[in-house]
């Protein structure tokens, strides 16, 4: 069996607030195989985007005994090195979307491969009249619906074509029509480029095309 | 990441405009004040080189945009005059001057009191425009230069024996910016025949000469000397006019030596460097005043790039999370201060440009120079200052945890 994409071992996590400690992550473990598509559901404050953003590498967590992401061990990388990991091998589905408002939809979708350096030629238009945005690439988010911004920050995640793919409640903004649009979307891609993908919701109904449902309660995986 | 900065700053225009706007103000005040106090001195400077003179003899100790009086008494031009060396005497003439005050053209101007007989060693190759460089007063100066006499002892008399030295000679400059009609309450340019009052006379207009020679206003050095020092023949200060072959330096020395810590020697050319020296404390104080403005408008742009930084905190995650470094982040908000200074400074030199034409139009004889090195130093103070102004907001920026950083409202 190849690497895992994910491998997690004894991931904990307590936010503190003041003198208060408040633990959220107890003692997770967790491996996700390359191309696995894996939804995370439980209910709102059980841990879920926490453990995405650790896996992220958008936080440290307060202990791990292993946390590798695509092949590298991540715990003892730097700042920098974290960054360029995000830069080059994740792409992140948020549920409110986080486009940047000042750029067009284009440039939104553009932004990670300027950031990684790369030209940017067609794929970003290509990209954009898959997810039926053709035409509003030079809009900028406030002009264009929740639905169609979702749809841009999909884009936006898989341009770069990323080994892993974070998604945290990605249709949790939007009506069931622009959800299920979104969900086709996703599954496409993965079908087509075979990239490992981490969602997390607390809808069962979305978990459906899934490879593997985890369920988490109170900080710990229930199964 | 200039062009996301651009982006950034065009999604808040006003905002960007105002903090623009605050460093083209800075930099404006630093600008003209510079470029007045620079101007003005390298303007009276300019001018006191038209003289066909090599030295200027002044009072020691003294602050020569101040100097006043007449301290020097006319022994001292004997005394010039009669250094010789194995060819002759070393000057060929001892030219004296006699400052005071006339109110002219809307403000205080030096008048400056010379002999007639001398004029044209201060006009050089500038031409009369309108009228002479002293008429009637040329021969009241022979006469009084002359006299053995004594003064006429009642009032009508005085007048009378004065009436032909009453006599002024201004630059055309002087001539356009002209008095204020009481009447119309416009500005009308002097003509010749025009009456000036000074030292409680009134003086007629003689003479219009071309702008730079060294003083706006002239009047005849024996008549201020009657009518301030009663005759005395004390002077102000004197220009040397060398014999050709001598050096300026060796002379300078030679003379210092003579007339000893009473007086200093200098050359001519050095008069601008006299003249910033004299102004060196209100120079201070005017750097102080614009170096503070500055401050305060790149504690502006501070402020601003702060608030941006608070407000944009969920954008900031939002790079982060595409793998922007802290590095990225800084070099985002320093691009962003970077490009409102660099619109400041810009909006800034158009407003100099600007103050200048307008204080051209309402102060026409201050003297503004925005000369290259001034609005590249605009420029330096504008890249320096932006940076500056944005390494704490940026910095902040680059600690931001970007999953904090994205839970943010």
């Amino acid at each position: 069996m190849s690497d895992p994409m994910i491998h997690v071992r004894g991931v904990c996590h307590t936010y503190r607030h003041g003198g208060v400690q408040e633990p959220v992550l107890h003692d997770l473990d967790l491996d996700i195989a390359p191309g696995e598509f894996v939804v995370i559901m439980g209910p709102s404050g059980c841990g879920k985007t926490t453990l995405l953003n650790i896996v992220g590498l958008m936080m440290p967590p307060s202990r791990a005994e292993v946390l590798r992401v695509g092949g590298r061990d991540a715990l003892g990388l730097d700042d920098a090195a974290r960054a360029r990991l995000r830069r080059h091998a994740i792409g992140f589905v948020f549920q409110r979307f986080n486009l940047l408002p000042a750029i067009s939809a284009r440039e939104n979708v553009a932004l990670p491969l300027r950031i990684r350096g790369e030209r940017v030629d067609g794929q970003v238009d290509s990209l954009l009249e898959r997810v039926g945005l053709a035409r509003y690439a030079g809009k900028k988010p406030g002009q264009l619906s929740v639905g169609q911004q979702q749809r841009v920050a999909l884009a936006r995640a898989l341009v770069g074509r990323p080994s892993l793919v974070l998604a945290d409640e990605p249709t949790g903004n939007l009506d069931s029509e622009n959800a299920e649009a979104v969900l086709a979307l996703l599954g496409e891609f993965h079908r087509e480029w075979h990239q490992t993908i981490l969602m997390i919701t607390h809808n069962p109904a979305l978990a459906a095309g899934a490879d593997r449902v985890i369920r988490m309660q109170d900080g710990r995986f229930c199964d | 990441m200039v062009s996301l900065a651009w982006s950034n700053l065009m999604h808040n225009k006003l905002r960007s405009l105002l903090s623009a706007l605050a460093v083209g103000l800075g930099i404006t005040l630093m600008l003209v004040s510079k470029g007045l106090a620079t101007g003005s001195i390298a303007e009276v400077a300019q001018r006191m080189q038209s003289v066909d003179a090599e030295l200027v003899v002044l009072p020691a100790q003294d602050n020569i945009i101040f100097t006043n009086g007449a301290p020097f008494p006319d022994l001292i031009r004997r005394l010039i005059l009669k250094q010789k060396d194995e060819r002759g005497p070393i000057a060929e003439s001892v030219i004296p001057v006699f400052f005071g005050q006339v109110s002219m053209g809307g403000q205080q101007q030096r008048l400056f009191g010379v002999d007639p007989a001398q004029m044209p060693l201060f006009l050089g190759h500038r031409r009369v425009l309108a009228g002479k460089a002293f008429d009637r007063a040329r021969a009241f100066a022979r006469e009084i230069e002359a006299r053995g006499e004594p003064l006429p002892d009642d009032a009508d008399a005085w007048q009378a024996y004065m009436a032909p030295g009453l006599e002024l000679v201004i630059d055309d400059r002087l001539r356009r910016v002209g008095r204020l009609d009481p009447e119309t309450g416009q500005r009308v340019p002097y003509r010749l025949g025009d009456r000036v009052r000074v030292m409680g006379y009134d003086f007629r207009i003689v003479g219009i000469v071309e702008t730079g020679v060294a003083g706006r206003v002239f009047a005849p050095l024996q008549t201020m000397r009657e009518i301030v020092l009663a005759g005395e023949k004390k002077s102000s200060m004197f220009f040397v006019k060398l014999r050709p072959d001598i050096d300026p330096v060796a002379a300078a020395d030679r003379l210092a030596a003579l007339l000893g810590s009473g007086a200093r020697v200098e050359l001519k050319s050095t008069y601008g460097t006299l003249l910033r020296q004299s102004f060196a404390q209100v120079n201070m104080y005017m750097n102080a005043s614009s170096g503070l403005a500055l401050v305060v408008c790149f504690l502006f742009i501070l402020l601003t790039m702060y608030t941006v930084v608070i407000e944009r905190t969920r954008e900031i995650g939002i790079l982060k999370s595409l793998g922007v470094t802290r590095f990225n982040l800084l070099a985002l908000s320093v691009s962003e201060a970077l490009l409102i200074s660099m619109v400041g400074v810009g909006i800034g030199i158009g407003l100099a440009l600007l103050a200048k034409y307008v204080l051209h139009v309402v102060r026409p004889l201050l003297t503004v120079t925005l000369s290259g090195s001034l609005l590249s130093l605009a420029v330096l103070i504008g890249i320096v200052g932006g940076v500056l102004s944005a390494l704490y907001p940026g910095y902040r920026a680059a600690r931001l945890d970007p999953a904090t950083a994205l839970s943010s409202e």
